[in-house]
């Protein structure tokens, strides 16, 4: 299975006034479980591992919006880098999808798909997909069922995170970020009902702000 | 050091990493090839230190931001710290309209032999530190580990007359007879184990890695002196 960074279920995360964090959430967390300097540091690797083994043909990079942005812009720019400098360098092209199953912080079981180019255009490449967080692993394994139609070439599925939860459905990326507890995460493009978009480290939710930015 | 009341209530310890931190397994981060072998984990990532950089930046100028800096630079472990504080500060100042101009000076320990901290301090650097009196001096060092270096830079300084000294340090080592009284603006707080890598080194190797590291034994023996 490949690597990943293990976020422990007793992880308390380090205290918000040690990093900067905007004041306008100040209150409503409980504290900064992964700062944005290690998220890009292990994306700098997953870029290299995802280069490595899908470099040979050209790489066709879906990400999955909204919360799968952030993630994906960095991601891109560290895979743009080596492209620059390696000796041989690979065709990127993105594409960009959005998959309906939230609300509030309830998993629901219903999923669509909307948007993308003609999913036809995949045919022959090399997939990969760009996802912010699995959880359950239904939302990936309904979109991989529904890629396999196009037929690629190959897919592999990045995700920045993967929780370790019961309800899980026991499906893993191809390259996880990191392994996190079943709390509560906002930041780096997780949101709460569209809150904490503009949150620059992950952070772990206060109970009473889960109610705060409640629909 | 510092006598200001509000700045002393405020002084946090900093990230404090625990005694039975074992890092992060090199696996899964990107480091320079050379050095594969050399280490034994990634103790702090680079982009973790630029977020509390990032913050040690914002305190400071909170509490000394309002007069003109000077920057006294301790080389050379210091100078990837001293270089993205001031960068992290300047821009910081920059959006908030103020005109706070910083000017950095350089200055150099010898201390250490291998892996241990020896006898001999020899302060080089620019003998005329006239410049500092009357201004407010940040003082920025990589790591403090017996304090002996910030003790005796602190006071080759006072004897220049500078209005206010703070020290901002990266690193602090917990050992048995380390400083009694921690920097101003501390970084992380660390067990006593021997780290490498931006811009810390062993005998001049590892200054060019970015993460902080653990140096492995196969890397001690290797670049022995």
């Amino acid at each position: 299975m490949a690597a990943f960074l293990e976020i422990s279920d007793d992880s308390k995360g380090h205290e918000l006034s040690l990093f900067c964090v905007p004041k306008h959430y100040e209150d409503d967390l409980d504290s900064v479980i992964i700062p944005n300097g290690l998220i890009k540091d292990r994306t700098e690797r997953l870029a290299r591992d995802i280069v490595r083994d899908m470099g040979g043909h050209h790489i066709v990079a879906l990400c999955v919006l909204k919360g799968g942005y952030k993630f994906f812009a960095d991601l891109m720019d560290f895979i743009k880098t080596l492209n620059q400098h390696s000796d041989k360098s690979v065709p990127l092209t993105v594409d960009f999808i959005r998959l309906k199953s939230y609300c509030n912080d309830q998993s629901t079981n219903c999923v669509k798909v909307i948007g993308g180019d003609e999913l036809s255009a995949l045919a022959g490449k090399n997939v990969l997909i760009v996802e912010d967080i699995v959880e359950t692993g239904k939302t990936m394994e309904t979109l991989l069922k529904l890629l396999h139609e196009c037929h690629p070439k190959m897919v592999k599925v990045v995700s920045l995170l993967v929780k370790r939860t019961p309800r899980s459905s026991g499906y893993r990326p191809d390259y996880t970020g990191f392994e996190v507890p079943d709390k509560f995460l906002v930041g780096y493009a997780l949101d709460y009902n569209e809150y904490f978009r503009d949150l620059s480290h992950i952070c772990i939710l206060s109970d009473r702000a889960r109610e705060k930015y409640k629909v | 050091m510092s006598t200001d009341m509000a700045a002393d209530q405020r002084k946090k310890p900093g990230v404090v990493i625990k005694d039975g931190w074992t890092g992060y397994s090199l696996e899964l981060f990107n480091y320079p090839e050379h050095y594969k072998g050399d280490l034994e984990c990634v103790y702090i990532p680079h982009g973790v230190i630029m977020n509390r950089i990032e913050c040690l930046a914002r305190d400071i100028l909170e509490d000394i931001g309002h007069h003109d800096m000077m920057v006294l630079c301790v080389l050379k472990g210091g100078y990837k710290f001293c270089s993205d504080l001031v960068e992290s500060i300047k821009a910081q100042s920059r959006s908030t309209n103020s005109r706070l101009t910083t000017r950095v000076e350089f200055i150099r320990f010898k201390s250490y032999l291998n892996d241990q901290s020896t006898e001999d301090l020899h302060i080089i650097g620019p003998d005329d530190l006239s410049m500092l009196k009357g201004k407010n001096v940040l003082i920025v060092e990589a790591i403090v580990d017996t304090g002996k270096t910030m003790r005796a830079l602190l006071q080759h300084v006072e004897t220049f007359q500078p209005k206010m000294v703070k020290v901002a340090g990266l690193l602090v080592k917990r050992v048995p007879h380390g400083a009694a009284e921690l920097p101003d603006y501390v970084g992380f707080v660390i067990p006593n184990r021997f780290v490498v890598g931006y811009a810390l080194d062993y005998n001049e190797y590892f200054r060019d890695l970015n993460h902080i590291c653990v140096i492995s034994e196969t890397g001690k023996q290797k670049y022995k002196v």
